[in-house]
């Protein structure tokens, strides 16, 4: 059998090692613990996330960057939940895929969608003609809706308190939630305003572990929203949007942006303890289950929030088992969703959550990121779950009392 | 000296309180044991008896035992359900108020406030509590206490069991990166019972890195190894089975690059200690400055002056070792109190080494007059000597003789004590391949290391589980070359993390950049001579299928610590037995760490355990805590007619622990201060010459009735199980001092009476105080059930240790209905 030579002075090595905690491979303890964290369970192929760390930790970086370990991570962190040295794994799996993706293994929908977005500020590929055409189409749209001549969704105004930067599926094929969301922003009764130059949350430079990417995203957001002179940044229900921007975006720039961020849910409940937002429950008569999504909750914090705005549009929220900390991937993370070749291989790793939404017995699931909810809603349709599924978002938004 | 007032007040009444309460009682100290709880003894005491066929040293029977003596003792006054309220320094004392109410003034505290298992619902994945077949070992410690694990099962005849190690222990993120340093030898002796009670249960103990350390440990790893699986990589989520209601772990597949989902009827974790709820709630009040930890191991934890911290409230520890601790403890009290009280001896450590070096010179430091058989220099205040032959070793503590030869001429010399310490052999290990040049891994460590070659590996593991000293040698010496800029690869089956920062210090050096690579075997690793060193290829563990390679230029391995070539020779002349393993000193819990059945004669350094400079300090430490400030002798309570006796001199040759002595008159004396008093002299002399004040044949022989099933229960073991039963009229307990007291005769004596049987009980084989009582009890009970008419539903033998309540109440339903 043909031997690897280890060679722990390598540029991985070398990049995994520059922080004191985090992502400190060498300080794995190889306790094994990873292993049984893997949101994969017992599923067919899948990453063993201590042999991840150790190829990288010992600079068998050839073995990491051809292993299909590296792109069947759905960097959840669920490993790094309970590892005793705070090894991080997305930081471990991004990073070494960058090193794969300079090896031009990237997925090659990732790698399209990388350049569309880079090109034209949209992943889908929207134009700023498009942008502004379908908005005022649907602004329109929505003073009709609204009964109420003064609703608008404005587009590209200066000064708002509030710019909302919107999923580009929103856009795209799902034209109404932005609709949805247009309610809330209306009912909060605050200026708000989307931009010509952010139409999308996304940030794929994460997933494939180019900084450079990352950071050329995260700029393309910051500098414009910060030109429009806006006091918060609303994001859509995006999980890995949400974590980059939340909690990456100023290590990426080099400084903090000059807005405050937030996620349309926690707005909402904010607005709603403000008792200027107000719910009917009984739109929703029934009790529904919560998805805690890896990027929000566990890689983020949010774990909250987006129960107790749930709690007041529903007939109550169930746990799915385990949750918040414990809680499992969707099957949908790390990218894998965004490659069209991958459908088969979401429905092994959305297995356990397919099982976890069964065990509910309920007919109605909600989270709060919209790769999820693709995802979900897939693995309810795949493994006949007959379960409807919501983002938290558009619930409060179909209740709303006006 | 201390009075009335100066009394010691020891805070928990685990073994280490007891430990110290008794050490000080037993010097006429005043002592006050407050205790939390309702009873005296700790988690010891509620823990299960580890016995299988044999005794297996977990040391949980010895709670039990201190418990009914500190309760006795004159000195010692016992509050319980009670903890300090407040407390007032007062001069070089303390007042102190308890919660009773009651005020006591304290000369000095002793805090032995013990521990408590880390609670694994801190762990939510985990999720603990939410299945019953979750456990920790506590929990099983229980079951197998009120003998309820079959039950639990559903009797299943074949359970899949698994171990769960280190949970709470070794984790940085929950600020606990220390070992629990008893969690794989408590884990290791539960699967070899769970063995023992169901022969067909398949156990699989997951850990981080086995902790094979000691020579109980050693000798039970390798019983076990075929029998049970072990499996590096612990599993750190239990879920649920919905179909079969069992619990599910994924864990690695080692066979191939997956991981897997095995199914379990039962899921034991093995957690970690916690300092107890009470120290926490003292601490303040106390001034003491625990460490981050809760505990008072490392040098940032602090006490004030006049409190010692003993046991597990100091720093994890076993049973045996909170013993130790607390003894070492009460010994510096006293030092503390009354200097001028400590006695000086004369000593003979018996070693060359360099650990007996250091322990002579210890000893002559604090004045002892001390002798040490080895050449070389000898340092100020240490006569040494080198016999060509040492002859003989009689006499008791206080007074040996020791006959030697040197130049050609038989010489006698007299001494208080013995310490035993001769240094193992090392034997340099031998490569499979062969390969020549490597270095051994004492004299790698000697090497400066800005002179190590630039590229060096550290073989561990290679003859067998690493000894570990140099487990702790091989991290340091790699630490510091690397620390010089080496390239350093340490290969291990396992990293022994022992001692309270052995965890900081191997994540110190893989943070510093030493290479650690796990092999499952020493078949694992193909070695070659290269131009300029070496070349390895190996299987590493954790990642199967990738050979790894690399080259080094030094390639370093440990010696194997094998038994000196006259250790034989040096057990036979100190009367003492070998371990299975051919170390000096017998397992026997009742005499671990350091102490013999042999009044005096002391057992140190590496030649009868796994002892390294830390250990050898605690070692010193707990033999002068024995030696400096000895009590009054125990009235042994039996004594030599001298008119009776014919000179026979079967006592002198049986006594188990050589207190038996010719004097001046050329006849047989017993030594008090030597004496146990287990009555095997008595039992045993053929011309009835020795009585015995509380268990002479006449008085014991009195106690029979008729149709009574009547116990001869050893009060150390079986007679303390029976404590709490509260047993029929029909069933007659007759405490014995030792099971060994039950001579053929008294049997028969019972049996004459009109007993309807007669039920011997004592000590747990290799468990008994004098070493063979129980097996020679078992012996004579066997030979009488080959007279006729003695049939074993009328006289049997039952081992049963003071924990086996349960089990010893239905030992006797079953005999009842024989």
């Amino acid at each position: 059998m043909e031997t690897a030579p280890l060679d722990k002075n390598t540029e991985l090595g070398r990049l995994l090692n520059r922080l004191t905690r985090g992502d400190n491979i060498d300080e794995c303890l190889t306790c094994g613990i990873c292993n049984s964290r893997c949101t994969w369970f017992d599923g067919p192929g899948g990453p063993l996330p201590r042999q991840i760390v150790r190829m990288a930790a010992l600079g068998l970086e050839q073995a990491l960057v051809d292993s299909h370990m590296l792109w069947d991570c759905l960097i959840c962190n669920r490993c790094t939940q309970a590892c005793p040295m705070g090894i991080t794994m997305d930081l471990v799996v991004t990073r070494a895929r960058g090193l794969a993706a300079a090896d031009g293994q990237i997925p090659g929908d990732i790698r399209k969608g990388i350049k569309t977005r880079l090109e034209l500020g949209d992943v889908n590929g929207l134009t700023t003609e498009e942008f502004v055409e379908t908005v005022e189409w649907m602004s329109e749209e929505f003073a009709d809706e609204m009964e109420d001549p003064e609703a608008r969704i404005p587009h590209d105004q200066p000064g708002c308190r509030f710019l909302y930067l919107p999923n580009p599926r929103e856009l795209g094929i799902n034209l109404m939630h932005l609709t949805a969301m247009a309610r809330l922003f209306y009912a909060m009764g605050e200026t708000w305003t989307l931009s010509s130059h952010h139409t999308d949350v996304t940030n794929w430079g994460y997933f494939v572990g180019k900084e450079d990417v990352a950071k050329e995203m995260v700029r393309m957001v910051v500098e414009p929203a910060e030109a429009l002179g806006i006091e918060t940044l609303v994001l859509s229900e995006c999980g890995h949007g949400y974590h980059v921007l939340k909690c990456k975006a100023a290590q990426l720039l080099g400084r903090e942006p000059k807005f405050n961020v937030v996620s349309i849910p926690e707005l909402c409940l904010a607005y709603a303890q403000k008792g200027i937002l107000k719910f009917d429950p009984d739109v929703h008569p029934y009790e529904i289950a919560y998805h805690d999504p890896c990027n929000v909750a566990r890689k983020s914090g949010g774990y909250e929030a987006p129960r107790q705005l749930l709690a007041l549009c529903c007939h109550g929220v169930r746990e799915l088992v385990p949750n918040r900390e414990d809680g499992v991937c969707c099957g949908g993370g790390g990218g894998i969703l965004q490659d069209s070749s991958s459908t088969k291989k979401r429905m092994i790793t959305g297995k356990p959550k397919a099982d976890q939404m069964r065990a509910t017995g309920l007919k109605h699931l909600a989270t709060a990121c919209l790769s999820c909810h693709r995802q979900l809603g897939e693995l309810s349709t795949h493994f006949e779950l007959g379960m409807k599924v919501d983002t938290v978002a558009a619930l409060a938004s179909e209740c709303l009392i006006l | 000296m201390t009075s009335s007032v100066d009394s010691v007040l020891v805070l928990g009444g685990g073994v280490a309180g007891m430990a110290a309460a008794q050490t000080l009682g037993d010097r006429n100290v005043r002592v006050h044991l407050v205790e939390t709880a309702d009873r005296l003894g700790g988690h010891a005491a509620s823990w299960a008896c580890m016995a299988t066929d044999s005794c297996r040293q977990c040391g949980a029977c010895l709670a039990l035992d201190m418990a009914q003596q500190a309760a006795r003792h004159a000195n010692i006054s016992v509050h319980l359900n009670t903890t300090m309220d407040t407390l007032k320094k007062n001069g070089p004392g303390f007042d102190v108020r308890l919660t009773s109410g009651k005020r006591i003034q304290a000369a000095r505290i002793i805090l032995a406030t013990g521990f408590t298992p880390f609670d694994p619902s801190v762990l939510s994945g985990l999720h603990f509590g939410q299945h019953e077949k979750l456990i920790t070992t506590a929990r099983l410690n229980q079951l197998l206490k009120e003998e309820a694990l079959a039950g639990f099962l559903g009797n299943a005849a074949a359970p899949d069991i698994a171990f769960i190690q280190c949970v709470g222990s070794r984790n940085r993120e929950l600020q606990r990166d220390f070992c629990s340093q008893v969690c794989c030898k408590i884990s290791l002796r539960h699967a070899d019972k769970l063995m023992h009670l169901m022969p067909d249960a398949a156990i699989t103990l997951f850990h981080m890195d086995l902790q094979v350390i000691g020579k109980e440990t050693r000798c039970l790893a390798a019983d076990l190894s075929g029998r049970i699986q072990l499996a590096q990589g612990v599993p750190a989520e239990i879920l649920e089975d919905r179909e079969t209601g069992r619990l599910r772990l994924i864990t690695e597949d080692p066979g191939a690059r997956a991981r897997t989902a095995r199914s379990f009827d039962l899921v034991v974790l093995s957690v970690g200690m916690a300092p107890s709820p009470e120290l926490e709630m003292l601490a303040a009040r106390l001034g003491a400055g625990p460490n981050v930890w809760g505990f008072f191991n490392t040098s940032d934890a602090s006490l004030p002056d006049g409190i010692h911290a003993a046991g597990c409230a100091a720093g994890p520890r076993d049973i045996p070792g909170s013993i130790q601790d607390g003894r070492i403890a009460a010994a510096k009290v006293l030092a503390d109190l009354d200097p001028a009280r400590a006695k000086t001896r004369d000593i003979l450590v018996w070693g060359n080494g360099p650990q007996a070096v250091t322990i002579a010179r210890n000893l002559a430091e604090r004045g002892h007059q001390t002798t040490c058989f080895g050449q070389g220099d000898a340092p100020d205040g240490i006569l040494c000597m080198a016999p060509e032959k040492i002859l003989s070793v009689d006499g008791v503590a206080g007074c040996f003789t020791v006959r030697y030869l040197q130049d050609g001429v038989c010489r006698t010399l007299t001494c208080g004590a013995i310490i035993a310490a001769p240094e193992p052999e090392f034997t340099p290990a031998v490569l499979r391949g062969p390969v020549a040049g490597t270095i051994d891994l004492a004299a790698f460590a000697d090497i400066p290391p800005d002179r190590v070659p630039e590229s060096v590996a550290i073989l561990l593991d290679y003859s067998g589980p690493e000894f570990k000293p140099f487990a702790r040698l091989a991290l340091t010496s790699a630490m510091a070359a690397r620390t010089a800029g080496r390239q350093v690869t340490l290969i291990m089956n396992k990293m022994l993390v022992h001692g309270a920062t052995g965890q900081q210090r191997y994540d110190q050096a893989r943070k510093a950049g030493v290479r650690f690579l796990r092999i499952n075997a020493p078949a694992d690793i193909q070695i070659e001579k290269t131009g300029t060193g070496f070349s390895l290829t190996l299987d590493e563990a954790t990642l199967p299928g990738i050979p790894v390679t690399f080259s080094c230029e030094t390639l370093v391995v440990p010696a194997a610590r094998v038994p000196g070539r006259d250790f034989q020779k040096t057990a036979g002349l100190l009367k003492q037995a070998l371990d299975k393993e051919g170390f000096l000193q017998s397992a026997n819990v009742r005499h671990r760490p350091v102490q013999s059945p042999r009044k005096g004669i002391y057992f140190a350094g590496p030649g009868h355990d796994e002892v390294d400079d830390a250990d050898l300090a605690e070692e010193l430490d707990a033999i002068l805590a024995d030696l400096d400030f000895s009590g009054p002798s125990p009235e042994p309570g039996v004594e030599i007619n001298q008119k009776k006796c014919a000179q026979c001199l079967t006592c002198l040759r049986i006594c188990p622990h050589h207190a038996i002595v010719l004097n001046d008159k050329a006849r047989p004396e017993i030594v008090p201060a030597a004496c146990f008093s287990c009555h095997l002299c008595v039992a045993n002399c053929p011309a009835l010459a020795i009585e015995s004040g509380h268990f002479s044949t006449d008085r014991l022989a009195d106690q029979f009735q008729k149709d009574r099933m009547v116990i001869l229960a050893c009060q150390r073991s079986a007679a303390l199980a029976a404590g709490p039963l509260d047993l029929p009229d029909h069933i007659q307990l007759v405490p014995v001092p030792c099971a060994c007291r039950t001579s053929p005769s008294l049997v028969l004596k019972a049996l004459l009476a009109g007993a309807s049987q007669v039920i011997v009980a004592g000590c747990h084989e290799h468990n008994c105080r004098s070493m063979d009582g129980s097996t020679t009890a078992a012996r004579e009970v066997a030979r009488l059930q080959t007279l006729p008419g003695i049939t074993p539903d009328r006289v049997s033998w039952h081992p049963v240790a003071a924990s086996e309540t349960q089990r010893f109440a239905r030992i006797l339903l079953d005999a009842g209905m024989s």
